[in-house]
């Protein structure tokens, strides 16, 4: 009979939801206090909330949607209002959403999003943009544009840093101050920024403990605490989760306690977006192997040099400095990613990559490649997953479930080589 | 002529042949752009030849173990064609994003086969602003400075201006064989003219200006297809070649194509360069103009349905074919505004879902003969 495997979970990650929930909440009730609303894909909402607005953040939203089992209805209203299946899922969401609000069609009321005044196009992906332009066409809903162009490797941050500089002061903000009637606030970023600072390193100190075997938290316990490095940038209430969360994983270390009872069988690097539409479904299949997933591309940009951000200067242009020398933007190529790779795989002692792979969305670049050098670098075996971040229909159940099974016996096949042991 | 059109189309159906065969012949270095915005004439200004990267000839295999298969065709077949080592006689490549797949193959290829030079330009989409424009033109400095390291050549002013005048020339001479179909339907092949123009992203301007001028005299004496056939507009296959049989069944079913909006047509000669002091200001111009409307950059103002239609009705076409490549994000995202707007303007318009590796032709044949049944009905 297989041994059972169950995630021992921490108190902390229990006050994340409400905190969410809050802001969701709040953005959904800005138009009837008379606050201005956002739309934002990529990171420059901080802009937004300089200036007070209410602000979404595409990425975010959608995890959320998906998260609170909202994606399947608003997709299928996207699609009933003509978009494709193949497009992002993220994408798709959007359009259902606006289509939903526009024309009254009912929607699970948490997940309700208020027509923006102004949606920010911070284009990491090209599709970042597609849904703001095309809700532009559709419903005439102002858009500004900034290329975020993701780095292919370190040596272009020093000229990719002036130009999206360059974007933020004479795109962005011009388009703020008209919008909201007002000259920009450089003060309330300054702020946002040492708020995000200090979480940001908190978080660092954090993420030390996933080197610690057995590993005190999994990559599902950070994936649950995400937002305060992201879109609830700037809360206060975002440092003292970061001190309990840092206190009970310090505790949890102290005391040699395993995030995965009984024991930690297998350290897993994670790689591609988390399936916020399906991860407690992923967590127990993996769980169910004893695993452990404890780095990944993704969840390691979410600024990941605080150290960078320099709130006393120039706001924006340690914004920036924080987006590309920071290696925020780029571990999404194959080139910086393969870098974090080579870092993390030893460091963390891993012992499998599981490349999760989004059937409605390719930015996460390089994953054969990475699958194929770690393979021969390290002699660590990966597979891939093929799913979806909120569409189920582009989840097989029975397809995941066979390459896992096949994985973790490669796995056991190569335990006696781990150097943890 | 024919044997003018037999050499295009030998180029375009195995560019692996001609090309290595011009290399031995001229002993020059061969540059790939991927399509569908990097400025070749400053790599012929360099004495490279620049050739626009294709879709293969042949099913994707190896390159399986290096993409998703879930990828586009181009992006497949192309990384596909490398580690099959089909494509050793590059001496280059330069990249830029132009939708997120296309931004997997450099990294791809750099870490497994890497040509001898290679570059990943950042081009930057048509947001309004004065930092795009100066953005792109320190781009195009960079790749200018790239390409006289790669070639050992400088790019003079007078050496790009009159790489511009070559290629201001091939624009147009395709852009009179393009009047010419309009004028007289059927005169030419669809599978013709995909060659005619494809050719041009493969072969050395002067040589296929040289073809041109020969062959349009002789294309004007060709003679008008006659016969009811239905005219009708080509759209879609945003930066790859659109299958041959696709097209031949087109015209098999009854209908003429008298105009596209494919890039291996009148999108790749659309817009001259104005030839200046500063040669490279005016490709950034070239590269900036917003038409045709290209859903790749985020231009939300420019609209692609107002152009789609207008096409059509300049061209008394009774509908519109829509070429979507599986799983081109661009096209599909802005797909539903198409289907609205075509409705709203009552105009008939039919989508083919294509796909590098066919699966069905008689699927595609039973649209079409639907679709000209909705033609007539609403004659």
């Amino acid at each position: 009979m297989r041994q059972q495997f169950k995630i021992n979970r921490l108190a902390t990650t229990g006050l994340m939801g409400p905190m969410v929930d809050k802001h969701w909440e709040e953005l959904r009730t800005a138009k009837e206090r008379g606050e201005k609303v956002a739309w934002c894909s990529g990171v420059p909402f901080i802009f937004a909330y300089a200036m007070d607005m209410k602000c979404h953040f595409m990425a975010g939203y959608s995890a959320y949607c998906a998260g609170r089992k909202a994606a399947e209805q608003i997709l299928e209203i996207a699609e009933n209002t003509g978009e494709l299946p193949d497009t992002c899922s993220y994408h798709r969401l959007h359009m259902g959403m606006a289509e939903a609000v526009k024309n009254g069609i009912p929607v699970k009321e948490d997940v309700i999003l208020p027509i923006p005044d102004l949606m920010i196009a911070g284009r990491v992906c090209p599709e970042m943009s597609h849904y703001a332009e095309a809700l532009y066409r559709k419903f005439g809903i102002e858009v500004v544009g900034i290329e975020l162009m993701t780095p292919y490797q370190e040596s272009d941050y020093s000229f990719l840093e002036p130009f999206v500089e360059r974007q933020f002061k004479e795109v962005l903000i011009p388009k703020m101050e008209e919008v909201c009637g007002k000259p920009f606030n450089y003060d309330r970023m300054r702020e946002i920024l040492t708020v995000l600072k200090k979480v940001a390193t908190i978080r660092n100190e954090c993420l030390e403990y996933f080197k610690k075997v057995p590993s005190p938290w999994t990559l599902w316990d950070y994936g649950v605490s995400l937002a305060p490095v992201i879109y609830l940038m700037g809360k206060p209430e975002t440092v003292p989760y970061y001190e309990k969360l840092k206190a009970e994983l310090e505790d949890r270390a102290k005391n040699n306690i395993s995030a995965i009872f009984p024991e930690e069988k297998y350290r897993v690097f994670w790689d591609g977006w988390l399936p916020w539409g399906f991860l407690g479904q992923f967590a127990r299949k993996i769980t169910s192997y004893g695993a452990n997933p404890i780095s990944g591309r993704y969840p390691w940009e979410m600024f990941p040099r605080p150290d960078l951000i320099d709130p006393e200067g120039d706001p924006v242009r340690t914004f920036v400095k924080a987006l590309y020398t920071g290696t925020m933007l780029g571990n999404n190529m194959a080139k910086p990613g393969l870098s974090l790779m080579d870092k993390i795989v030893p460091e963390y002692n891993i012992d499998g990559i599981i490349f999760f792979t989004a059937k409605s969305c390719r930015i996460w670049k390089g994953q054969m490649t990475m699958l194929n050098q770690m393979e021969r670098r390290y002699g660590i075996p990966g597979i891939t997953l093929e799913a979806d971040m909120a569409d189920g229909k582009m989840f097989s159940e029975a397809q995941i479930d066979t390459r896992l099974n096949a994985f973790f016996e490669v796995l056991e096949a190569r335990k006696e080589k781990r150097r943890w042991i | 002529m024919e044997k003018v059109l037999s050499r295009f189309a030998a180029v375009s159906t195995d560019p692996y042949t001609a090309l290595t065969t011009w290399k031995q012949d001229t002993g020059r270095k061969i540059i790939g752009c991927f399509p569908m915005r990097i400025p070749e004439e400053i790599i012929h200004a360099s004495g490279m030849l620049p050739v626009v990267m294709w879709r293969g000839n042949e099913a994707v295999t190896l390159g399986h173990s290096y993409v998703h298969n879930f990828n586009c065709g181009l992006t497949r077949s192309f990384i596909d064609d490398v580690m099959k080592e089909k494509l050793n006689f590059m001496d280059g490549m330069i990249f830029y994003r132009s939708c997120l797949q296309a931004e997997e193959i450099p990294s791809t290829i750099e870490l497994n086969a890497p040509p001898s030079h290679f570059l990943y330009l950042y081009l930057p989409p048509l947001y309004p602003g004065i930092p795009f424009r100066d953005f792109l033109i320190q781009e195009l400095k960079r790749m200018k400075q790239r390409l006289e390291e790669w070639s050992g050549q400088e790019i003079t002013n007078e050496s790009l201006n009159n790489s511009i005048e070559i290629y201001n020339k091939n624009r147009s001479l395709l852009k009179r064989i393009y009047e010419l179909r309009k004028k007289r339907p059927g005169t030419i092949k669809a599978r013709e003219m995909l060659a005619i123009v494809h050719s041009s992203m493969l072969m050395d301007k002067e040589e296929h200006n040289s073809l041109l001028e020969s062959l349009l005299p002789e294309l004007e004496g060709r003679k008008e297809l006659t016969g009811d056939k239905i005219r009708v507009v080509l759209s879609g296959g945003l930066c790859q070649t659109p299958h041959t049989a696709i097209l031949d069944l087109i015209e098999e079913t009854g209908m003429v194509v008298v105009d596209d909006d494919i890039y291996t047509g009148s999108r790749y000669f659309a817009n001259d360069v104005t030839l200046g002091d500063n040669p490279l200001e005016s490709l950034a111009d070239r590269y900036m103009k917003k038409t045709p409307p290209d859903p790749t950059m985020g231009d939300w103002n420019t609209l692609w349905t107002d152009y789609m239609v207008d096409k059509v009705k300049e061209n008394s076409a009774k509908g519109m074919v829509s070429l979507l490549i599986k799983y081109c994000p661009p096209h599909l995202c802005y797909y539903p505004d198409i289907r609205r707007r075509f409705d709203k303007e009552g105009i008939p318009e039919v989508l083919l879902e294509v796909e590098h590796e066919i699966v069905s032709l008689e699927q595609v044949r039973t649209r079409l003969q639907a679709f000209i049944e909705v033609i007539k009905g609403g004659a």
